[in-house]
């Protein structure tokens, strides 16, 4: 066992998002239109549930809920918040580099990104039936 | 919202203690010009002066252990004591035997030294800890073969605390003429170790995890026919050419004075230790889904290693922050290879990533502890909100 933190591998927006994550957390039970999408990784056991409510195609409620390192809470809590207010294509357009430029994320957790990207598209699933940006 | 304006709390002192300030004071004097600086191997008045320096430190390391001064070679640390100690003997009795014996929990000193032996040939029997993290005596005996000629098991497991019960394992190893090797470097100066009744041949110890330097420890080698060792190095006469190279004086000064000090104040430690352990685990032993690692009677209070269901190790760290603490991935590199010693208490990977290692020492004070209980429960609170695995486990 073991002291981890030889270096510190969290930008401070990281470390922001994951000491603060304010879409973090299922929706109230009034939500019930709300609609969900999963995905997960067995190796780790990290998973992403995103949850959205959407209004005239329009994400109006986006939250999320993660088991993984701070890397993928910092991930969701940052699309969460960037994709608030957005058409429902813009679960689609994550911008996974530009997202891990942003956040510093370590090239060897991209895996873990992927887990975010996989939500989003689980959740553009359930919303439209479709894979496909319909813009 | 974590808070993370409190400055850092050290709970890792099972990774390294600090200098004793008595320590470092006695250390000063063998450095600079004006002090006792001179190689102990020169014959001159100032070469004979740190050479006495040397064995007023062997006696005092001698008296804390209860050993005679020359069963004890100096070496940089415990790991080359390890090295030393399993790689010397084995190979100096191979024409006993070429098996061996040892556990999986053993530091990666021990198991990376003795997978080096089977490199060469030896053939190593590594036995399963129970649940509890101990060794069946049953299983161990079972275990012994006609051609067993070296064992090696750890005094105090350095992730989970448990205490191994080393008279015994001796026991049995001095009735079948079988060297035992202990890694004592959690325990020495900690718990009473006296080898004048023990039953062990060869001692690892190091000097910073009993509030000394880093870069020195020693090897503990009884005055015994059939205890010996081949030296690792070649170069000089030092240490009855078992480990030459120029003495280290103010590192072998600082190992001494500490001993000294352990010695001295070994009850008190302990029962500051254990009054440590017991504040802890009573504020956080309640928290759902907590398990403590290993034996809960047999084990050093000054270390506490717990588990969480449904919590991920990574975050867990980052959560804890402003503890410094140890965590169930690997101690010694950057990745995050888990914890074999608590894979090998059953554990699953998910446990064993969420496992925290709380270790205290003299310094630690009550507060500390107390804030380290309101950082834990604070931090699983966080994770769990966030997370989708509590509403699985809860």
């Amino acid at each position: 066992m073991t002291t981890v933190v030889l270096t510190n591998p969290y930008s401070e927006l990281v470390k922001r998002y994951f000491a603060n994550p304010v879409h973090a957390g299922q929706l109230p039970d009034e939500y019930n239109n709300a609609v969900a999408g999963e995905a997960a990784e067995s190796a780790t056991g990290a998973r992403v549930i995103l949850y959205a409510v959407i209004d005239r195609d329009i994400i109006r409620i986006l939250r999320h809920q993660v088991f993984g390192c701070p890397h993928l809470i910092a991930a969701a809590e940052a699309f969460c918040d960037k994709a608030e207010g957005q058409p429902a294509s813009a679960l689609l357009e994550l911008d996974l580099p530009g997202l891990m430029d942003e956040l510093a994320i370590p090239v060897e957790k991209t895996g873990k990104v992927f887990i975010l990207e996989d939500a989003a598209k689980a959740l553009h699933i359930m919303l439209t039936g479709t894979t496909q940006s319909e813009d | 919202m974590l808070n993370k304006n409190v400055a850092p709390v050290y709970l890792d002192y099972a990774a390294t203690t600090p200098v004793d300030p008595q320590v470092a004071e006695a250390m000063s004097g063998y450095l600079t010009v004006g002090g006792i600086f001179a190689n102990p191997s020169s014959i001159h008045a100032a070469g004979r002066r740190s050479a006495a320096a040397v064995e007023t430190a062997r006696e005092q390391l001698a008296g804390l252990l209860n050993v005679s001064p020359h069963e004890l070679i100096w070496t940089s640390g415990a790991t080359e004591s390890v090295n030393l100690g399993i790689l010397g003997a084995a190979r100096y009795r191979s024409d006993r035997g070429k098996h061996l014996i040892t556990m999986p929990t053993e530091h990666k000193a021990v198991t990376d030294t003795f997978q080096a032996l089977e490199r060469e040939g030896f053939d190593v029997t590594y036995l399963m800890p129970d649940r509890n993290g101990l060794l069946a005596l049953d299983e161990f005996e079972a275990a012994i073969r006609h051609d067993t000629q070296l064992v090696s098991v750890m005094h105090v497991n350095n992730e989970t605390g448990v205490i191994q019960d080393i008279r015994r394992i001796g026991e049995r190893c001095r009735e079948r003429d079988i060297l035992l090797h202990v890694d004592a470097a959690q325990s020495v100066g900690k718990l009473p170790t006296d080898l004048s009744v023990l039953p062990v041949d060869l001692l690892s110890l190091t000097a910073h995890k009993l509030y000394g330097p880093k870069g020195i420890g020693a090897l503990y080698m009884a005055d015994r026919p059939a205890c010996h060792v081949l030296p690792l190095f070649h170069g000089g006469g030092q240490e009855r050419r078992l480990r030459p190279g120029t003495l280290a004086v103010h590192q072998i000064v600082g190992l001494g004075a500490a001993a000294a000090l352990a010695k001295s104040r070994q009850v008190e430690d302990l029962m500051h230790l254990q009054g440590l352990e017991a504040r802890l685990w009573s504020g956080i032993g309640n928290i759902p889904g907590i398990l403590r690692n290993g034996s809960e009677t047999e084990s050093f209070p000054g270390i506490l290693s717990v588990s969480i269901e449904g919590i991920e190790g990574e975050s867990l760290m980052l959560a804890l922050e402003p503890l410094c603490v140890g965590s169930g991935s690997a101690c010694n590199s950057r990745n995050r290879e888990s914890s074999a010693v608590l894979r090998a208490l059953g554990h699953d990977d998910a446990l064993v990533q969420s496992a925290i290692r709380f270790s205290f020492g003299r310094g630690t004070t009550n507060d500390e502890i107390d804030l380290a209980i309101g950082c834990y429960a604070d931090a699983i609170k966080h994770l769990r909100a966030i997370s989708p695995q509590h509403a699985r486990t809860a």
